[in-house]
């Protein structure tokens, strides 16, 4: 099971450690820096930090020793005549690194390579651990991107990686808004796969259309990779056919809207969500902090809540603030307030940190 | 020849800065256009470039430049000529937060 924790958050990233059933910070890096997200790579032990510098921009930060010490990488970079050109009106501009918002390292079997995730919505490949990177011109040429919106931000971002744990060559990816991504050559071709999901909010000619799908997080089953679920800008969807074939999980309770979302690693029925009241007002409802959890592919929902704060609670919890262990059992999450829960039973009970942490960005397992 | 500031809050991000984090580097860098002596920086400190400009060469948003008391005029193309003992100053502009 987890039992160390990477906390990106606006001033630091912190490192938790076990200490019996509750979780300490053991140790910090960063303090004070803006940490958008952090990566454990499991093929090497290294932990990977990027760095969003208000003045500096985007840095990435890797380390061979558990934190204790950390060097400066490479981040990708665009080239002078990569524009941006986006379907919400927005005039077109030079593309420039504004943003890595998605860090996943590749397979098994292809040590040092890792995917970024960027906004203004390319993906970049590097296969020396960071060293170098290089856009991968086949999605960020493809036509359809000139209709992507930016969702949050003001152009399009990729936040959502997943490599398939039976074949590395087969990536989804999901962009807000740009819908859902797939290759299964390594990123040679590409195909969007949104189709079933909608835009609620669109006029009814684009409602369908799955190059401006707002998915705000998509997560795959370790052990059924055919599964996906999304946290989308206005519901919630499931996929059994590899990303693609989307069908809609209506009854999330108690609101369908969100950004995270974590899928047990071996019981692709069961998954878990932070809802918050809806677009227009990104608070608890009632002031009340609960997780949805469903254990039958989200034919009905749990409303968990116990150790949770139950009023006056305001906390909003971002797309890569929700983790789960490899076992499936542990789980935690961040939330903009600074709130942390961790739970060791899938759920059923929660236990606050002991700190007030600064916003939360993102949570990882490592 | 310049003489170039680099403000603390850049110092910080330089491993040849040999563990000095709070303090302003200074250096003397030859050139008498602002580009060449950022390039000369640039090869003393080589992750600063990142920091101070974008991937297109641009003086990032938040990152100031002066020159003898005056902040450039170009930030897309910083590359005005610079007296005989010129200053310059690198610094992150002020932000909230």
């Amino acid at each position: 099971m987890g039992s160390t924790l990477l906390v990106s958050t606006r001033k630091g990233l912190f490192v938790l450690a076990r200490d019996g059933v509750a979780w300490r910070v053991a140790s910090s890096a960063f303090l004070g820096d803006n940490v958008a997200l952090a990566l454990a790579d499991p093929r090497d032990g290294a932990w990977y930090a990027v760095l969003d510098l208000g003045h500096f921009g985007n840095k990435l930060q890797r380390s061979d020793d558990g934190g204790r010490t950390w060097a400066e990488c490479a981040v990708p970079a665009y080239a002078a005549d990569d524009h941006v050109t986006t379907g919400d009106g927005k005039p077109p501009r030079a593309a420039a690194l504004k943003l890595i918002w998605a860090l996943e390292a590749g397979g098994a079997d292809e040590p040092g390579r890792l995917w970024a995730g960027t906004v203004p919505g390319g993906l970049f490949r590097s296969d020396d651990r960071g060293a170098s990177w290089e856009l991968v011109r086949s999605l960020w040429d493809r036509p359809e991107r000139s209709l992507w919106f930016g969702g949050g931000k003001d152009e399009p971002g990729i936040h959502s990686i997943c490599v398939d744990p039976r074949d590395a060559r087969r990536l989804r990816l999901a962009i807000s808004s740009g819908g859902v991504w797939c290759t299964d050559d390594g990123g040679a071709s590409w195909r969007q796969s949104a189709e079933g999901m909608f835009a609620a909010y669109m006029p009814e000619d684009r409602k369908f259309d799955p190059n401006i799908q707002d998915v705000h997080r998509l997560v795959q089953c370790r052990a059924a990779p055919e599964t996906f679920w999304a946290q989308h800008h206005n519901g919630v969807f499931r996929s059994e056919g590899g990303g693609a074939a989307w069908r809609e999980v209506p009854d999330v309770q108690p609101s369908v809207f969100g950004f995270a979302v974590a899928v047990h690693p071996r019981d692709p029925a069961t998954a878990w969500f932070v809802p918050a009241i809806k677009d227009e007002r990104r608070i608890p409802v009632d002031g009340k902090v609960v997780v949805a959890r469903t254990r039958d592919a989200g034919a009905s929902f749990e409303v968990l809540r116990a150790g949770l704060p139950q009023q006056h609670a305001y906390d909003l919890v971002l797309r890569h603030a929700l983790a789960i262990d490899g076992s499936g059992e542990r789980l935690a999450f961040g939330s903009t307030t600074g709130g942390f829960w961790t739970s060791e039973d899938q759920g059923d009970r929660w236990r606050m940190l002991d700190a007030r942490l600064p916003p939360v960005h993102a949570v990882t397992f490592a | 020849m310049a003489k170039v500031v680099l403000a603390s809050a850049l110092s910080r991000w330089l491993p040849e800065a040999g563990g000095k984090p709070s303090a302003d580097i200074v250096v003397d860098v030859p050139g008498s256009r602002l580009d060449q002596v950022l390039d000369g920086v640039f090869a003393r400190f080589p992750n600063l470039r990142g920091y101070v400009l974008d991937e297109h060469g641009t003086v990032r948003h938040h990152v100031a430049i002066f020159v003898d008391g005056t902040a450039i005029a170009d930030k897309r193309r910083p590359a005005q000529a610079l007296g005989e003992r010129a200053e310059v100053y690198v610094m992150q502009a002020l932000s909230g937060g």
